[in-house]
């Protein structure tokens, strides 16, 4: 059906091109078979490649991502499929799609001096929820904002195959591996601003090691990845410097919260404790930790999150409204919110992925080629 | 009470039906699944053709098997492959190794076109099915051997080889091979894209074994005369 209609907008391209070339019936014979197939590309893509620019009429074409930027940017948060496919087509392409212009548009009108304002991706399983909360880290990280990414909550609450008990609490549980693959994925990132921030206060990891107040935070940080026992409650510290001085009249930067799976931080885990008690999440710091950036007691930034059944522990295939994926407990604390819808493709972006397709060789069948 | 005398009533037919060794009487014909060979118009058929679909219309057709389909993805070959493939009846698994299998080929191809300089580009094959097609071609034997006993000792004949059995030795080579001669923690379907790949560029193990047999076969033409069908 999209197929049939497909071809019609082609043709529709085809008579917009000859109504242009008015010269010589003669020459259109030639040049048709050229244009129509240069045409599709530009249907599908635009060079707008920095998302402040894109708008509305952007929807449904694809804009490239610099290979540099998504090795700074995204060590790990996009998804699986979507790097084996940059690997393929050896081209980074996403797609512009309303639910994510909407969020930038609002990132543009933020106020740094008031508290963050939390938005959160909602939609059916593989609508494409992580992909629009990464345009719109891209976009927070052209505009110069400070991103904590975490690629994945569901994570932090599974598989873990070390739990230490917390130094600073004894009633919570480290998880030293998770940590240390964060910091060096946030390090990664965010190099530019490690060496700008200083710390405000005194952090005594054990009987010999401490951060000094005023040291700069990549100390902090590569205490975190060379120490692997203190590296969770390193990052409790990074997050708590964070949440404190960004909005300061002080400090240039506005920090960006992005969280995929957010319903993992209230959810339930299926970590064992020694005694084969299950651990819930808030005992565990790097949640407990989260949790509390999530509140909007902080200023100067705004917080983005995504839902997702996918990776969720202990709740059922068909659900993927808010109410049913963040429970109680995270509903009020995630309320007040603004829930962004992820549909999946409309007619016109499905058109647009088939061209790419198409394009980069990926659909081989004779007959995909009408 | 009139219901169990209206059951007496009925003629008799079995409540059992033995189906799983049954064998469809050879009147019956196979079935066309392909929607391409009932487009074709009056005219263009030749007479043979003609005489086929008279005789389809009055003959009766065995019922198609699930395997088969008329969608455009449906390849006999990749269907007979999948059931060598299947092992315990677990068709499940067997497509989803076969489906990834192609996914991956047409992976590795498609990055090498998009990396390769522009007069390279039109020599690189992207379809796996038409990869699967010619590295299956590549690697069927033309002669085989039969042991045939003459006078108290066997001998290795060359005898010549049907088109099913052909296929059959090409894909049992390809399964085994990719089954035994690999490191055990790879995937099955990235052991048999790597195998596909190189027999369809005549390299790899199950082509250099066709060429052995090719070898046996041309080694004892002598005791050729020995087959007597």
């Amino acid at each position: 059906m999209a197929l049939h209609r497909l071809s019609f907008r082609l043709r529709q391209t085809v008579t917009h091109v000859r109504s242009l070339h008015t010269s010589g019936c003669g020459q259109q014979q030639q040049t048709l078979a050229v244009e129509s197939e240069s045409e599709p590309f530009s249907i599908i893509r635009t060079s707008e490649n920095d998302p402040a620019c894109q708008s509305e009429k952007h929807i449904g074409q694809y804009y490239t991502l610099p290979s540099a930027t998504i090795s700074t940017l995204f060590p790990h948060g996009l998804p699986w499929r979507y790097q084996q496919q940059v690997k393929t087509f050896n081209e980074a392409c996403m797609m512009v799609r309303q639910p994510a212009l909407e969020v930038i548009s609002y990132l543009k009108k933020t106020d740094s001096s008031k508290p963050p304002l939390r938005y959160l991706f909602y939609g059916l399983n593989g609508s494409g929820k992580t992909m629009s909360l990464c345009h719109t880290v891209h976009f927070c990280y052209t505009q110069g904002w400070l991103v904590l990414h975490i690629p994945d909550a569901h994570l932090w609450v599974k598989n873990c195959k070390e739990l230490l008990p917390s130094s600073y609490n004894s009633s919570r549980f480290d998880q030293p591996l998770q940590a240390t693959e964060w910091l060096r994925n946030f390090r990664i990132t965010n190099e530019r601003f490690l060496s700008k921030i200083k710390t405000t206060q005194r952090y005594v990891w054990t009987k010999r090691e401490f951060t000094e107040e005023g040291s700069l935070l990549r100390d902090l940080v590569d205490h975190g990845i060379s120490r692997i026992k203190s590296s969770s409650d390193v990052v409790g510290a990074l997050m708590k410097e964070l949440r404190q001085q960004s909005g300061q009249p002080g400090s240039d930067f506005r920090l960006a919260v992005a969280v995929d799976g957010v319903n993992a931080l209230w959810g339930r885990s299926t970590i064992k404790k020694a005694n084969k008690s299950t651990v819930d999440p808030e005992e565990l710091t790097l949640v407990y930790n989260l949790r509390k950036l999530m509140r909007n007691d902080w200023i100067g930034g705004a917080i983005i999150t995504t839902l997702s059944q996918t990776g969720s522990l202990y709740t059922s295939k068909s659900d993927y409204l808010p109410q049913e994926l963040l429970g109680e407990r995270g509903f009020d604390s995630m309320d007040p919110f603004i829930p962004v819808s992820v549909p999946n493709y409309s007619e016109k972006e499905f058109e647009s992925c088939y061209l790419y397709y198409i394009d980069r060789h990926w659909l081989q069948h004779p007959q995909s080629k009408y | 009470m009139s219901a169990s005398i209206s059951g007496l009533l009925k003629p008799w037919t079995p409540r059992v039906f033995l189906v799983r060794w049954s064998r469809y009487n050879p009147y019956y014909l196979d079935p066309e699944v392909r929607k391409e060979a009932y487009s074709v118009p009056e005219t263009e058929l030749s007479a043979e053709e003609k005489d086929q679909r008279e005789l389809k219309a009055l003959r009766p057709i065995k019922a198609a098997t699930s395997g088969i389909s008329s969608s455009v993805f449906n390849d006999p070959d990749i269907s007979k492959f999948i059931n060598m493939m299947m092992k315990h009846g677990n068709k499940i698994l067997a497509r989803e190794i076969m489906t990834e299998t192609l996914e991956n080929i047409k992976r590795k191809q498609v990055e090498k076109y998009h990396k390769a300089p522009q007069g390279n580009k039109e020599t690189i094959e992207c379809n796996p099915n038409t990869i699967f097609h010619k590295a299956l071609e590549n690697c069927k034997p033309v002669v085989g051997l039969a042991s045939i006993k003459k006078g108290g000792r066997s001998y290795q004949v060359p005898i010549p080889l049907s088109d099913k059995r052909r296929r059959f030795l090409a894909m049992k080579w390809l399964i085994t091979e990719c089954r035994e001669n690999r490191h055990r923690r790879t995937h099955m379907y990235e052991k048999l894209s790597q195998e596909l790949l190189a027999a369809s560029n005549d390299e790899g193990n199950v082509v250099k074994k066709k060429y052995e047999m090719h070898k046996m076969a041309e080694s004892n033409r002598a005791y050729a005369h020995y087959r007597w069908w």
